[in-house]
């Protein structure tokens, strides 16, 4: 019998604020480009960096 | 339930070869002695056949998978005029014929030359098949293609050593193919996953050189230096930073060893600094960074063969700095450890830019890799 739990590897973006440095993590979507230009900020408003895209590995 | 009792066994009967030892249990054991020295290889050929059976069916499953993908992607993404799936099976089926090295001689502008000529026609032939198709859909494209047709010769190889030594009735053929398969496993594992991020346009663990050169070339004039290569100036510390990485966020490595060549006739280079992904040993962390001498660049060895002779040339140090990670990493989706690794190895380069060239001198940086999903 296998116990092991499948593994899936699910993307993230992290998006960073230039005025206020505050990073957020979400759910990679479909036209996401490193360096582009994102959703505005939460806590200030200025327009988001996306900074990272990379792959985590979780238990499905 | 009635149990078998081991504590009550005699062994000296049970092995005992003396006058009053039972024939039928002589026979018993003397048996599978013969049947080992005559039959010995074919059972070992049998049981080694069977667990290559399985590794054949899953890699014949990757190909299939990856060809599959593949055809969805044209049909849904590019709009073929007609149906492009006898087209896409000639390309996976397309073979390249490395030139002859009994004379070595010139060889590295040949390899140069037949590779070159592949993928020249490879992306002629894709745009035939979609005329109105961009770069960054085309490049998607020809590294998908490359993925299935790498996949399906895989698959012809392993199946071809595996009929060959079954036909043959021949274990020891069949030994070499059961001692590399765990690795062409793992290869083709990882080309399987890769599909996905380069479909979706995802940077690739890979890309972790383009990434961290891309971010510093941001806010200044880029220029095409190169075939899908890009090239940016700026200062930094009284020194001139030339910033090269390919062309993103297409997938495509570009041409850096044609770049520095154009670079080097134009301006005086005092050092050459390359930053790319680095195969780790095992036991060795993933994402760790490491430095040293010499060009970091993989590949077949044609661009590695011309930077290192532009800068032997031209008397100019190549210093490298590489992050750690394994094959699949360096194919798939970029880890978090290897993402979160960028801002350390772009402090490093400053450090190294610094340690090693004086104001005013000028510096290559390279940013090695492929740039899937990081634009610059």
């Amino acid at each position: 019998m296998n116990f092991s739990k499948k593994k899936i590897t699910a993307a993230f973006t992290v998006e960073l604020c230039p005025k206020c440095n505050a990073l957020k993590k979400r759910k990679f979507s479909d036209g996401d480009t490193l360096f582009s230009t994102s959703a505005k900020c939460t806590s200030c408003g200025e327009i988001t960096i996306i900074e990272k895209i990379f792959g985590e590995t979780l238990d499905e | 339930m009635d149990l078998v009792d081991f504590t009550n066994i005699d062994f000296n009967q049970l092995f005992a070869m003396n006058d009053e030892t039972n024939p039928l249990m002589m026979l018993i054991w003397i048996l599978p002695i013969f049947l080992f020295i005559f039959y010995g290889q074919r059972i070992q050929l049998i049981v080694t056949s069977n667990e290559l059976n399985k590794a054949i069916k899953k890699l014949d499953g990757f190909r299939s998978e990856a060809r599959s993908e593949l055809l969805n992607y044209v049909k849904n993404n590019l709009n073929p005029k007609n149906d492009p799936t006898k087209k896409i099976d000639q390309f996976l089926d397309y073979f390249t014929i490395m030139p002859v090295d009994m004379d070595p001689n010139g060889i590295v502008e040949k390899v140069r030359h037949t590779v070159r000529s592949r993928e020249d026609y490879t992306r002629e032939h894709v745009q035939l098949l979609s005329p109105e198709i961009n770069d960054f859909e085309l490049t998607k494209v020809q590294t998908l293609l490359e993925i299935a047709s790498s996949l399906q010769m895989i698959y012809k190889i392993i199946n071809h050593m595996f009929l060959t030594a079954k036909k043959q009735n021949n274990y020891p053929l069949i030994l070499p193919l059961q001692m590399i398969l765990p690795f062409i496993m793992e290869q083709a594992e990882a080309m399987r996953d890769a599909i996905s991020p380069f479909k979706l346009g995802q940077p690739v663990g890979d890309g972790i050189g383009p990434m961290v050169v891309g971010k510093m070339m941001l806010n200044s004039p880029k220029e095409s230096i190169a075939f899908q290569t890009s090239l940016a100036k700026l200062d930094f510390d009284g020194r001139k930073l030339s910033l090269l990485k390919a062309e993103g966020p297409g997938s495509t490595v570009g041409r850096p060893a044609d770049a520095l060549e154009c670079l080097v006739s134009d301006t005086k280079i005092d050092a050459i600094i390359m930053v790319d992904a680095a195969l780790k040993l095992e036991g060795e962390d993933s994402a760790s960074i490491a430095r040293g001498f010499g060009a970091a660049i993989g590949g077949i060895g044609t661009e590695r063969f011309q930077i290192e002779s532009i800068a032997t040339s031209h008397q100019i140090p190549i210093f490298s700095i590489v992050v750690k990670q394994s094959v699949k990493e360096a194919i798939t989706l970029m880890t978090k450890d290897i993402a979160n690794a960028a801002d350390d190895v772009r402090s490093q380069l400053y450090d190294m830019i610094r340690e090693n060239t004086k104001q005013g001198q000028s510096v290559v940086v390279i940013g090695v890799g492929n740039t899937a999903g990081v634009p610059q």
